[in-house]
Order: C-alpha cells, then sequence, then structure tokens
C-alpha cells in the first residue's frame, strides 16, 4: 500500500514539476511510461485526479482520463462523463496539442460509451467544444469529427454537425501519426447522411464522392456503403450516374461496382424514364436495399423520375394540358400532375404557369438573365473562392517541393540506398471494416 | 375578420421582427437542448422548437426532432401530438388540412409560433400562387389560403389581383422585382482590379 502511494505521488509531482517547467514533451513520455503503474492502481485515479488543475495540469488529468477509459469496466460512468466534460471544457488548449493523439483518443472511447449507452445527444455539445480547442484552424479535419457526425446521427440531432461540414476542409491533424484512413472515409460518410437526411442532396453527393474517391489499394466498406449511395442520390439530383472522376482508384472499379449491383439496376430502369420499370425494379430488390438501410432513399428516386420526365417536357412544349401531361409521364390524373407542377415551381425545378380557366400549363425559360447585381455578387463569391483555392495549392506546391522525401525521390536517389528513410507516405486503408 | 385577413397578407416581406425573434429563441432552445441533464428536455422546449421549426418550414428538422422526442414524454403531452399532426400535413404540402390542424385550443407556450405558422404559410402561398398560376378558381384559393372564398377574394383584391365575378377565376398580378442597389464604383473598380491581377499571375 505504501509503494503504491509512492508511484502515485511521483506522478502527482513528476507532472506537477513538467507542468510548471512547460516540459511537456517530457511531460507525455512520462505520462506514456505510467499507463501501467496507472491501471494497477485503477482504484485510487481519482484521488490523483483531485491532486490536479485541469487548466494546469491538462495533460496529467488527459492521462488518467485516458486510462479511466480503457479500464475493463467502467465503475461510475456519471462520474466519468463528468469529468470528461470538465476536462474538454476546460484543459488548456496548448497543452494538450502535445498529446493530440491521447486527445483523440479519449473522444473516441467517450464517443463509444454514449453510443453503446443510447446516450449520444449529450456528448454533442462537448465534442463540438473539443474539436475547436484542439483544431490549428477551421478547416483543418481531426479524427474527432467523424465522431461528432456519428452521435448528430444516432441521436438525430443534426444541426450542430453543420457548422463543421460547412467548412472545405484544407489539411487533416496528423494526431502523432495515430490518424488513420477510416476516420476520414467515416467523416465524409457520415456527412454525406447528414446533408441526405436533412435533403441537401447536393451537398450530400459531393460528400459520398470525397469518400468513393479516396486513393486505397483495397476495398473498405465505408467505402462501398458511399458508392451505395452516391447512385441514390446521384440519380435523385441528376437523373443519372454521375461519372466519377479519373482519378478515381482503380478497385472502385474493379470491385466496389460488381458488390453493387442492384443499384446499377436502379439507374438502368431509371435511364428508360418509365416509371413502371423503375418501381419493378424496387420490389425486385426491396430485400437488398431494406438490408442496407437505403429503402427510404430509393423511393424518392420515384419522385424524382416524374419530375424528370415533366422537366423534359418543358424542353419540348410551351403549353401542355395538364391532363395530357398526366397522360405522358404516366400520373394518375390532371390534378395529381398539377400538384406535381405547382411543387417543381415552388422548388424553383421549372417554370411555368397553371392556368385553371382551360387546364393547361405554359413552360416559360429560366427568368435569370445574368444582368443583375445578385448574380454579380455570386460570380464575384465564386471568383473569390477560385482564388483562395489557387493561393492554397500554390502552398501546398511549396510545401512538397521542399521536402526531404520528395527530393530525395525527384533526385533521383533511390530509398534502398538511404538506410532510415521510411519511403513515401502511404494512405492506410482498412479491410473489411465493418460500420 | 375579412379586414384582418387582408392586412395580415400586407406584410409580405415574410421575415418580421416577429419572426426573427423565433428563429432566435428556436437556436437558443436548440443549445438548451443538447445541453439538458441525461440528453432529455422539458416538453415546453419540445413543443416550441417543434412550432419553431414548422414556422421556418423546415420540415426535415421537425421530423427529426419528432423522432429524438422520449416516447414517455410524447405520451403524456398531447399537445405535442398536435403539433406533429400539423407537421405531417405540412410535409404532405396538404394546405386545408394544414389550416385545420392550426385550428386547435394551443397552450400559451405555442399559441403565438401557431399564429405566425398560419400567417407565413399564408404569405408564402400568395406569393406562390402569384408566381404559379396565371388564373386560379378562387374557391382553390380560398382552401390555400385557409379562408372563406369571401374572404380569399377580398385578399386577392387588396393586392391588386383581378377577380371576375362570372367565371369565378382570379388573376394574380405578377410579382414585381424591387429595384436592386447599385454597387458602388469605387468597390466594384477594386474587386476587377483583384480579379485581373489574379488571372494575369
Amino acid at each position: 500500500m505504501a509503494m503504491m502511494a509512492n508511484v502515485l505521488e511521483q506522478y502527482v509531482n513528476n507532472v506537477t514539476t513538467l507542468s510548471q517547467q512547460g516540459n511537456f514533451s517530457q511531460l507525455c513520455e512520462f505520462i506514456g511510461k505510467s499507463a501501467d503503474v496507472l491501471a494497477k492502481n485503477a482504484n485510487h485515479l481519482d484521488n490523483v485526479m483531485g491532486a490536479f488543475d485541469v487548466q494546469q495540469h491538462s495533460l496529467g488529468v488527459l492521462g488518467i482520463l485516458c486510462i479511466k477509459y480503457s479500464l475493463p469496466n467502467i465503475a461510475d460512468w456519471e462520474m466519468l462523463f463528468i469529468q470528461t466534460q470538465e476536462f474538454i471544457y476546460t484543459c488548456n488548449g496548448e497543452q494538450v496539442r502535445y498529446a493530440t493523439d491521447s486527445y483523440a483518443d479519449l473522444c473516441h472511447r467517450f464517443t463509444q460509451n454514449l453510443v453503446e449507452k443510447k446516450q449520444a445527444i449529450r456528448g454533442i455539445k462537448i465534442l463540438t467544444k473539443a474539436i475547436s480547442k484542439i483544431q490549428l484552424l477551421p478547416s483543418q479535419l481531426t479524427s474527432i469529427h467523424a465522431d461528432l457526425c456519428q452521435l448528430c446521427l444516432l441521436s438525430k440531432c443534426m444541426k450542430p454537425a453543420l457548422p463543421f461540414l460547412q467548412v472545405d476542409i484544407t489539411e487533416i491533424s496528423k494526431e502523432g501519426g495515430q490518424y488513420d484512413a477510416k476516420h476520414f472515409l467515416l467523416y465524409y460518410y457520415y456527412g454525406g447522411m447528414i446533408y441526405t437526411a436533412l435533403k441537401k442532396y447536393d451537398l450530400a453527393l459531393y460528400f459520398y464522392e470525397v469518400a468513393v474517391t479516396t486513393p486505397c489499394l483495397a476495398v473498405s466498406h465505408i467505402m462501398l456503403e458511399s458508392y451505395k449511395k452516391y447512385i441514390v442520390v446521384s440519380l435523385i439530383v441528376h437523373g443519372k450516374i454521375i461519372s466519377l472522376p479519373k482519378y478515381t482508384s482503380h478497385v472502385v472499379g474493379k470491385y466496389i461496382k460488381s458488390l453493387c449491383q442492384p443499384y446499377h439496376d436502379l439507374a438502368t430502369s431509371y435511364s428508360t424514364s418509365n416509371p413502371t420499370e423503375l418501381r419493378n425494379t424496387l420490389s425486385k430488390h426491396t430485400a437488398v436495399f431494406t438490408r442496407d438501410s437505403n429503402m427510404g432513399l430509393v423511393k424518392q428516386c420515384v419522385t424524382s423520375l416524374y419530375k424528370k420526365n415533366i422537366q423534359r417536357l418543358t424542353k419540348t412544349f410551351l403549353t401542355l394540358s395538364l391532363t395530357d401531361m398526366a397522360n405522358r409521364v404516366q400520373l394518375s390524373n390532371a390534378r395529381e400532375a398539377e400538384k406535381y407542377v405547382l411543387r417543381m415551381i415552388e422548388d424553383g425545378e421549372i417554370y411555368a404557369t397553371i392556368n385553371q380557366k382551360d387546364g393547361m400549363v405554359r413552360f416559360h425559360d429560366n427568368p435569370e438573365m445574368y444582368n443583375n447585381v445578385a448574380m454579380l455578387m455570386k460570380l464575384d463569391t465564386e471568383m473569390q473562392k477560385c482564388i483562395q483555392l489557387d493561393e492554397k495549392l500554390k502552398e501546398m506546391d511549396r510545401e512538397i517541393s521542399v521536402n526531404p522525401q520528395f527530393v530525395q525521390k525527384s533526385s533521383g536517389v533511390h530509398d534502398e540506398d538511404l538506410p532510415g528513410s521510411s519511403g513515401p507516405v502511404t494512405v492506410k486503408v482498412p479491410v473489411g471494416y465493418t460500420m | 375578420m375579412c379586414p384582418k385577413e387582408g392586412s395580415s397578407l400586407t406584410r409580405m416581406t415574410g421575415a418580421g421582427d416577429g419572426i426573427a425573434d423565433f428563429i432566435q429563441l428556436g437556436s437558443d432552445l436548440e443549445n438548451q437542448e443538447i445541453e439538458s441533464p441525461g440528453g432529455i428536455a422539458t416538453p415546453q422546449l419540445y413543443g416550441q422548437l417543434l412550432a419553431i421549426y414548422l414556422l421556418q418550414n423546415d420540415l426535415p428538422n421537425a421530423k427529426f426532432l419528432w423522432k429524438r422526442i422520449p416516447q414517455a414524454i410524447k405520451s403524456e403531452n398531447a399537445e405535442l401530438s398536435l403539433i406533429w399532426a400539423l407537421a405531417q400535413k405540412m410535409w404532405q404540402k396538404d394546405l386545408p388540412a394544414t389550416y385545420e390542424a392550426l385550428r386547435k385550443d394551443w397552450s400559451d407556450n405555442v399559441k403565438s409560433i401557431m399564429a405566425a405558422i398560419q400567417e407565413a404559410t399564408r404569405n408564402r402561398v400568395f406569393l406562390l400562387v402569384a408566381r404559379a398560376y396565371s388564373y386560379i378558381r378562387a374557391e382553390e384559393l380560398a382552401s390555400f389560403l385557409g379562408m372563406s372564398v369571401n374572404d380569399a377574394v377580398i385578399a386577392a383584391v387588396s393586392h391588386e389581383w383581378t377577380a371576375d365575378s362570372n367565371t369565378g377565376m382570379i388573376t394574380p398580378k405578377k410579382q414585381e422585382i424591387p429595384p436592386e442597389p447599385p454597387i458602388p464604383s469605387e468597390q466594384q473598380l477594386s474587386r476587377l482590379t483583384d480579379f485581373v491581377a489574379f488571372l494575369e499571375n
């Protein structure tokens, strides 16, 4: 007992002294080595934590919390929840940046516990705080982003994720080399799901696309599921599968596509423009779509097809009777056709006026003349974005051109001639990772 | 009743001060909800937030809020189900049923929001009809606005729409596009300079 107390006392003393000296790198090393000792004294950890000030000894507290989460059983979850919350809210950002890997790990385990206990909503606020605290800039992606999105989806409380999803990512936090491709893929997959749930289909499509086009050498389940949703959302938005960019890894074409046959069938029957055919495919593959939890989304394709067919009519006709329209697009009657047209006018999907006097619809051209201030402003913002993107690209290009590994490679010196060189960085993709 | 309906439609800008206040209240409530002990908020909060989503016509978020309200709270608070019934009618874009669902004896908790929903819905529909119809039957307009045919005709005429009592048809007046504020020329010039500098490099 005396020895135990001694060991813990030493932990407290070292943390206090090294924190005071501002020697955080050495402190991290010490905490890493203390893990076993702390785990063996699990019963006393709360006492040890009591000896610290969260703001001054953030790394010491982080070390203990990580141990508490790694124990086989969590004795008092409510207590640990409050301790985690207090830590995230009050810890010193400068200090914890010395241990971004442990910090991220704490957030992952915290998330995992909330998910298991079906208390997802309780973690949302804490994780938003955790992300802003550890980020070096708002456009930096951390592995905690995926956790936040997961909690938002599970608790059906999507809005808190939006401020994060709206920022274009320009860099990824390395987190001591612990940042796994899984976190990146999950962020884009979950982000796409959030946008899909909120019916922001064009943004959802972009998120799925990023997941699907992530460079890889093996098939990831996250990419596979993203690809399925990519197909369906692409049909809803564009009425066809938008081809993936050229830089898409070849495994997508080689393996993933063949695993999504029912989805390709869906696209094929959509392309016939025949609602009956589409419905047939839908019922043929109901089991698959339901198993993939995509049934609700797939059903949206049917509505989308009616709309696309109506849109097509506007290219052929100037005026058309509602009855004629209902026949041509296989809606049951003029009344239903009018409902569709009204909704589409409301959503800006067609430009038309309905005349209830003679039951006709008159189609118009897009009234946008591209000659107004609003359009100029829009052009202006788009240009600004392009300029910023260009600057970012130049900056990244500069960084790469001074990277020692890159210089070695491009100057023709081979890896094997240089002992100790780790070679180019490859993205690690989890194989067979299940959701 | 008639003049009041007409006048409520004159405030067509949509986002009056009242709506802005409700939207602010909505984001406060969102924060309160996720910070509630145990992640469970009060029935009053859920009711108000749900109603404010409907006021913003933000149906997806209304749906997810309904889904995350604990079952026990739903079954103990009948008013929540009434608000959700309204949400469903709005989701189906069934306007007559929407007004029907709005005509309830609401508690003070949501009463003013419900009044604002009715006004916002009418304003939205009024603008939509102006955009989407060259001729609309007076009865149809009345059902879209949740008014008697008489009141609907009065409201339409007060906006310089023409009503033909012989055919029972109303011709909406096309919405005029408000004149655009000009951009100060120096500002525009400096922007153009930036663009040219960028493109030439």
